[in-house]
């Protein structure tokens, strides 16, 4: 087993609630083995998501991430943000360019709102040719 | 083919109406219960450490008491796999062959909203039900013209709905396609995408012409290139452009011959209201016809099974 | 303030025979010019410590200088760019005598461009080239934006909408380098002159230009001999003395697809070079008696007669009309009949026929010469000389 994507920049889980407004950074590089392991976690033997001659059949240029492992990695950069105990309540993403294999997702967030302990943050998913991913995530964190 | 025809719109539309009332339709439940391995798995591909979801002793003490799915495995757990068997239908599956069948071949997932009532536990099985919500269209997009159908699922748990999911996809016209969609000869002059030109090809692949965008300064630029040379900045955007312009110069190119196109071919500078400038061929039109300030519109030209090239043709000043 | 004007010169010529077919090696082509240039100079080939080529050309530096016999070099470089490079190579060995890096250089750009691998060839693979030149060329390969002439032609069309220029006012170009190089006996086209009507009849290549638009393709090779123009003095010929050396590169600059600047209807490389010659020179257009243009495609003559202040903006078609750059014409343009009539050494039989009208010997002699213009490839990066009497 590989280091899992962006565990180097991910830095160490806040223990407490944090009080900025702009969440760190994460760099994902999308090597081929990220692609294809998220995709057979999630369940998805799309052949695009996981063989490079099916991809480019599609007038793709190389494999590139399925939906399901977009919704985790954004539900996992907020909650690398927010901490264990914090629950999401819901995921809304607008889907946008494919996000390919040696590319690099750059996810950045940042709070919108907050009310008592529900929150909102706004995340922004890109890679180098345009925006992946882009919605809020609402999540309760503990008060 | 920009319209679609008013009898095939109609059956798109009445069959869509049809499959709304029919409402939910349930599915197979989960072929496997709620379980760590998948659980472990899906942590470890995404690089999720949250020990909610693995470690069992932060999770007896956690928040939910013991361990929990990631809420966004809710789909996972109902994916049908390689086991060949065959998905339950649901009301969605004779929409979008109807679709297919109209000539919308193209699919493109456009949203994915989930909201999640509370967090699955080891051991559950959810069952998905899927409904068709809505269908609009035709509508014409930067892909060309198409349909976008929305459809949700909510997960139960017995009868207790545990999360549910709306995802909508646009179904569209490829860029026009010559008569046969056989295979062709691959087009030899291929430009090099590279790290600083990729966008601009690939929003050509998806019906776009994007001229790059410095996001620190907002100066417009094309050809693109890695800095902005204003500002420095190596943040870049794009915007996309109206697709209107207008002939700055062009040659129309006799000799010697050059493989991939017959000539004689009109190439043009061609300036976009955006104030930029970009080559491209100028097509529908005689050569002879071409002249310096003549309007022009974008269109995409497949020009072999992978490679779309924007192109120009003559239009309404 | 320190000037390399007047600090050197080019005290000796060489040149293969122009050919379209060598039936030679392009390293032989190199090295029988450097032989006749040498011998033109009376400079022994061990005297030799600086070379200087095209980044385009195909023989190294030191295969010259092993065939030659000449030995250890102090000083060798390239100047890229294709025939922008041409007087470049001139100023690069200038540079090099001035400043001690070397006391004796040899220019030479040597090629079977005819026979062997030739420039007018769409260059359908440049875009695939993971360099910056095939991003460049990346935006105008696919749409068959392929070869010199379309890149000239599309620059030439916008200066045609400009100014009201004609075909015909191109055409009058060629039927001038044609006249010229008919009683020049070294030139492809000698005894071949050309009307005004032939050009006008002669097929498309890319409208607007007509085959009768474009230069020839030749085989041959050019070599100069650049030394101090204190040494150059005890040398065999009079020295054509290096009064203006220059290179330019306009903001914005690409390879010939200049399309996404300005007006587009100049030579804004050749506007740098301009300036900066005639500030190196302390002369003035006026001063020059014969010009040396780069004539690989007729209407940049006319631009590079607006850019170099020969005349004003868009009245370089009245300037050829009125004969202005015939042999008896106030400014005569490329005695020698040019790339379009004598020969197509990427620009260095020009800087050879420059020194010839220096020196008195030219085939078409101009009267009364002590000053030369000689630019290089245009729709490029560029360079240029002064050469004067000594």
């Amino acid at each position: 087993m590989g280091t899992p994507p962006g565990a180097a920049g991910s830095g160490a889980v806040p223990p407490t609630r944090p009080a900025q407004a702009e969440l760190p950074e994460l760099r994902i590089e999308l090597t081929p083995t990220t692609v294809v392991s998220t995709a057979l976690a999630t369940m998805d033997f799309t052949p695009v998501h996981h063989d490079p001659a099916a991809a480019r059949a599609q007038g793709a240029p190389e494999i590139f991430l399925n939906i399901l492992t977009t919704m985790g990695l954004v539900e996992r950069y907020v909650t690398d943000w927010a901490g264990p105990r914090a629950r999401i309540r819901g995921i809304d993403v607008r889907l946008g360019v494919p996000a390919y294999a040696g590319d690099t997702l750059v996810l950045r967030g940042t709070v919108t709102a907050r009310d008592g302990g529900e929150v909102t943050v706004a995340v922004h998913g890109a890679v180098s040719i345009g925006d992946h991913a882009t919605g809020t995530v609402r999540l309760t964190m503990p008060g | 083919m920009t319209t679609v025809e008013p009898a095939v719109h109609r059956r798109l539309a009445e069959l869509a109406e049809r499959r709304i009332e029919l409402g939910e339709t349930r599915g197979l439940p989960a072929a496997d219960p709620v379980n760590l391995p998948m659980i472990r798995h899906w942590a470890e591909a995404m690089g999720d450490t949250n020990p909610a979801y693995t470690d069992e002793e932060f999770a007896a003490a956690g928040p939910h008491g013991e361990i929990v799915a990631p809420p966004a495995m809710i789909q996972v757990w109902t994916m049908p796999g390689r086991g060949g068997g065959r998905p339950a239908p649901t009301p969605i599956d004779d929409v979008l062959a109807a679709l297919d069948e109209a000539g919308f071949t193209g699919v493109v997932a456009t949203d994915c909203r989930q909201t999640y009532h509370r967090y699955l536990r080891l051991g559950e099985r959810p069952v998905p039900g899927t409904r068709l919500s809505g269908m609009t269209g035709p509508k014409t997009t930067a892909l060309g013209l198409g349909y976008f159908v929305t459809w949700v699922i909510t997960w139960y748990v017995a009868d207790e709905p545990v999360a549910e999911m709306m995802f909508r996809v646009l179904k569209f016209r490829p860029p026009e396609r010559g008569p046969a969609a056989a295979a062709r000869d691959p087009y030899p002059l291929r430009p090099a995408v590279g790290r600083d030109t990729a966008f601009f090809w690939e929003g050509v692949r998806q019906g776009e012409l994007r001229i790059q965008k410095c996001a620190g300064c907002g100066t417009l630029r094309h050809p693109p290139g890695p800095v902005c040379p204003s500002c420095r900045s190596t943040e870049r955007a794009h915007v996309v452009a109206s697709g209107r312009g207008e002939v700055f110069s062009y040659v129309v190119h006799h000799a010697p011959p050059v493989p991939g196109l017959a000539t004689p071919f009109v190439v043009a500078v061609v300036q976009l209201p955006e104030g930029v400038r970009i080559v491209g061929n100028v097509v529908e039109c005689e050569p002879a016809k071409v002249e310096i300030g003549m309007p022009v519109r974008v269109t995409f030209r497949e020009m072999d099974d992978e490679f779309v090239l924007p192109v120009w043709s003559p239009a309404e000043s | 303030m320190y000037s390399l004007s007047g600090r050197t010169a080019i005290a000796g010529i060489g040149a293969t025979e122009f050919s379209k077919d060598s039936g030679r090696s392009e390293l032989r082509l190199a090295a029988d010019a450097v032989f006749a240039a040498l011998d033109d100079a009376g400079v022994a080939p061990a005297e030799v410590d600086g070379l200087v080529t095209f980044t385009q050309d195909a023989n190294d530096e030191i295969a010259v200088a092993r065939e030659t016999g000449i030995g250890e070099l102090t000083f060798f470089s390239r100047v890229p760019y294709g025939g922008g490079a041409a007087c470049g190579t001139v100023l690069q060995a200038a540079m090099a005598v001035a400043t001690g890096a070397a006391s004796t250089v040899v220019c030479y750009r040597a090629f079977n461009e005819r026979s062997g691998s030739r420039f007018g060839r769409p260059s359908t693979g440049l875009g695939a080239e993971p360099s910056s030149l095939g991003a460049e060329m990346s935006w105008h390969v696919p749409h068959g934006l392929v070869t010199p002439a379309a890149w000239v032609a599309m620059v030439a069309r916008r200066y045609m909408h400009a100014y009201g220029a004609t075909s015909e006012d191109f055409g009058r170009v060629a039927v001038a380098m044609r006249r010229h190089a008919a009683t020049n006996p070294a030139a492809w086209f000698h005894g071949r002159p050309i009307t005004l009507e032939e050009h006008q009849r002669s097929r498309w290549i890319v409208e607007p230009l007509h085959l009768l638009d474009c230069c020839q393709e030749s085989d041959g090779a050019v070599a100069l001999v650049v030394t101090s123009a204190e040494r150059a003095r005890d040398l065999r010929h009079r020295p054509a003395v290096v009064t203006g050396a220059v290179q330019g590169s306009g903001a914005g600059q690409m390879m010939m697809t200049g399309f996404y600047r300005g007006d587009m209807t100049g030579l804004p490389e050749m506007g740098v070079v301009a300036r900066g010659l005639w500030e190196m020179s302390g002369l003035a257009p006026a001063d020059v008696q014969t010009a040396i243009l780069y004539d690989h495609f007729t209407p940049f003559v006319l631009l590079q007669l607006e850019e170099l202040g020969f005349c004003a903006r868009g009245e370089a078609r009245d300037l050829v009309a009125g004969g202005g750059i015939e042999l008896d014409g106030g400014l005569p343009v490329n005695p020698h009949g040019g790339q379009l009539g004598e020969a197509y050494i990427h620009g260095m039989n020009g800087i050879a026929e420059a020194v010839r009208q220096i020196r008195g010997t030219a085939a078409n002699q101009v009267t009364g010469v002590h000053n030369v213009l000689v630019t290089a490839g245009t729709g490029v990066p560029t360079s240029a000389l002064v050469l004067s009497t000594p």
